[in-house]
């Protein structure tokens, strides 16, 4: 019979309240929960995703535009860039370590056609937490190697169904199959004959042909990035860098602009820019929104409790008559806000963790981002200490009073 | 084992409890009787260190508690004295055996280990071995007061102090909760204080002190 036991004999006495009160702490814990989850698993994925490429070099337009459409296939792209830049970039040889063009123009089923050299799909690198990945492991097949042929992202095999040897007419652009005004490709169809492993990564929603079968798509009908009519055979949509060091990112996209005139883009920083102009806004009113509901819950603790120890002034009154010390009633007290909050904090966790599950479903569905749940954030840490703290804070008001109570005069009450 | 000498307290505006001597030595069975009203809960409530005097001197197997802080007037009451209430105060959350395990919770006087087996034992010996783990609100009055008097024998105290213990119950339920009562006090070798309002109660004890510590302040003066 430890002072735990004897709060949790009371909390269990009044199941109703207990439940309710501790439902509010979750609400509020599970909203801290799923901003921080999801906030931090996007962000890691995405900077994971990021780190594919030191540098992403393009027509001129917004950076973040160039980053989403050719790292990350969910924009369209800035313009075409002159493919003599791709043997200019690459001669760069102290600094550039390997240079692959990337030639975005149709798409099927909403997916992104990305045109790409051979060697793309060897591409490695280990990210910062140590993993090496591989993103264009084939899973069956092999990879296109006559234009007009094309692997499939894993996404975009599970959600076509379009298996090996199938063909399949592309639309321009990223328009939805389904629009009157669709221009289709139908003299020129794609067949399938690789699908790669899932990556878990953006580059599972896209389908990747030789950069040839983009030129013959598109022959007759392709602009420059100032507007004219020119050959296809010369243009490109973006550059990707690996670079002979990370270190050089800033250093090489300088050179860029000063001696190629192009405009260039480093994906993990545009990435983090983005989260903390944007996206740490929301975050930060969201959590705001979270912290009010932890002080409402609060309330609702010391609320709860108080009632409580109003109505058990004479239980109180008989442990001190049994020789309880006025600090075992006031830690017996303080022991039942914790043990609220705590089951709270551990039932808003679950609670955060399923809404961020539901919600990485949606992100994996149309931005190929697997989020980890189910997991603790370090943000996390801090949160719930903080909300454990108020807690038992709110608990200290109803302790005192039942610290401070009259044993004989409780007693006495009938 | 219980001594008040000049021990006075003020209750209120123009109430004061006042016992110039009182004295009950070990293992002595001893009814406080009195008319309602008339001091013998605030005696009882001043032995047991509920209540401080303003002035007098109280001793308890050996202790002068008037002067104990609080802390150690816990420790005083864990330790050496079992109360048994008119309406059994048991813990309503709890069952019959965790009731009276808590009766040894507050002090060192029996190791933890004890704590069930001890407990288990008083209950089967007040004819409870059927309802350890009930809870209160699922006993009989007459139960409730059995598990109540285990409960303050639980921690081997030298005194118990009971408020009316029978008030509460029915005459057959009386007459079976006394007698156990008496049975375990000489049983366990205790000193009892029974306050009752009941001639006819107290007179079921060897000594009977009457009661007449409550006063206007005029007299006390």
């Amino acid at each position: 019979m430890s002072l735990w036991h004897i709060a949790w004999g009371y909390l269990w006495n009044r199941k109703l309240t207990t439940i309710l009160t501790i439902l509010s702490v979750a609400l509020a814990v599970g909203l801290i929960a799923a901003v921080l989850t999801l906030r931090e698993e996007t962000r890691k994925r995405f900077e994971e995703e990021g780190q594919a490429f030191d540098l992403v070099v393009g027509a001129p337009g917004s950076p973040l535009q160039l980053v989403l459409s050719s790292v990350y296939f969910m924009d369209n792209p800035t313009g075409n860039i002159d493919i003599k830049l791709l043997d200019q970039i690459s001669s760069e040889t102290e600094y550039v370590e390997k240079a692959f063009p990337v030639n975005l123009g149709d798409s099927y089923a909403g997916f992104r056609i990305a045109g790409v050299t051979r060697e793309l799909f060897d591409h490695k690198w280990v990210n910062t937490y140590g993993v090496e990945r591989a993103p264009f492991a084939l899973a069956a097949g092999r990879y296109p190697e006559q234009p007009m042929e094309v692997v499939l992202g894993a996404a975009v095999a599970r959600q076509t169904g379009l298996p090996l040897e199938e063909t399949f007419i592309s639309t321009h652009g990223m328009i939805d199959m389904g629009d009157l005004n669709v221009i289709n490709h139908s003299d020129m169809p794609y067949k399938v004959v690789g699908i790669l492993k899932p990556s878990d990564s953006p580059f599972d929603r896209a389908i990747y042909t030789p950069l040839e079968s983009v030129w013959h798509a598109h022959e007759g009908h392709s602009e420059s990035a100032t507007g004219d009519e020119v050959d296809p055979k010369t243009m490109i949509t973006s550059i990707l860098l690996q670079l002979s060091s990370p270190g050089y990112r800033y250093q090489f996209q300088e050179i860029l602009s000063q001696k190629y005139r192009v405009m260039s883009a480093i994906p993990v920083k545009v990435i983090s820019d983005l989260y903390d102009k944007l996206l740490n806004t929301a975050k930060t009113i969201l959590l705001a929104i979270g912290y009010l509901v932890v002080v409402v819950s609060s309330l609702s603790i010391l609320i709860g409790l108080y009632l409580s120890i109003l109505q058990r002034r004479r239980d109180l009154a008989i442990m001190r008559a049994l020789g309880a010390s006025s600090w075992e009633i006031f830690g017996a007290v303080l022991i039942e806000a914790f043990l609220v909050t705590v089951l709270g904090i551990v039932a808003g966790w679950f609670l955060g963790n399923v809404v961020t599950f539901a919600l990485g479903q949606v992100l994996a569905q149309r931005f190929g981002l697997i989020i980890t749940t189910f997991g603790i954030v370090p943000d996390e840490i801090t949160a719930f200490a903080t909300v454990a703290l108020v807690g038992i804070l709110a608990g200290i008001l109803p302790a005192w009073q039942a610290y401070d109570s009259d044993v004989a005069r409780d007693l006495a009450e009938r | 084992m219980v001594t008040l000498e000049q021990c006075r307290r003020t209750l209120g505006p123009g109430v004061v409890f006042f016992c110039e001597r009182f004295h009950a030595a070990p293992g002595q069975h001893t009814a406080l009787w009195g008319p309602s009203g008339c001091g013998k809960s605030t005696m009882l409530n001043l032995i047991s260190g509920l209540l401080r005097p303003d002035s007098g001197k109280i001793a308890v197997d050996g202790i002068e508690i008037q002067g104990l802080s609080e802390g150690k007037l816990d420790q005083f009451r864990g330790e050496r004295l079992g109360f048994i209430f008119q309406t059994f105060n048991l813990l309503t959350p709890f069952s019959a055996l965790q009731n009276v395990m808590l009766g040894m919770r507050f002090s060192d006087t029996v190791p933890s280990s004890q704590w069930k087996p001890r407990a288990t034992e008083l209950l089967k010996r007040v004819g409870l071995g059927q309802r350890l783990h009930s809870k209160p609100g699922t006993m009989s009055v007459g139960e409730q007061q059995r598990v109540a008097i285990a409960r303050a024998l639980a921690n081997k105290q030298r005194l118990i102090v009971a408020d009316e213990p029978t008030g509460s119950l029915d005459p057959k339920n009386a007459a079976a909760v006394m007698n156990l009562l008496l049975e375990m006090c000489a049983e366990q070798e205790v000193t009892l204080l029974m306050v009752t309002h009941e001639r006819r109660l107290a007179e079921r004890l060897p000594n009977i002190f009457e009661c007449t510590g409550l006063v206007t302040s005029e007299e006390a003066a």
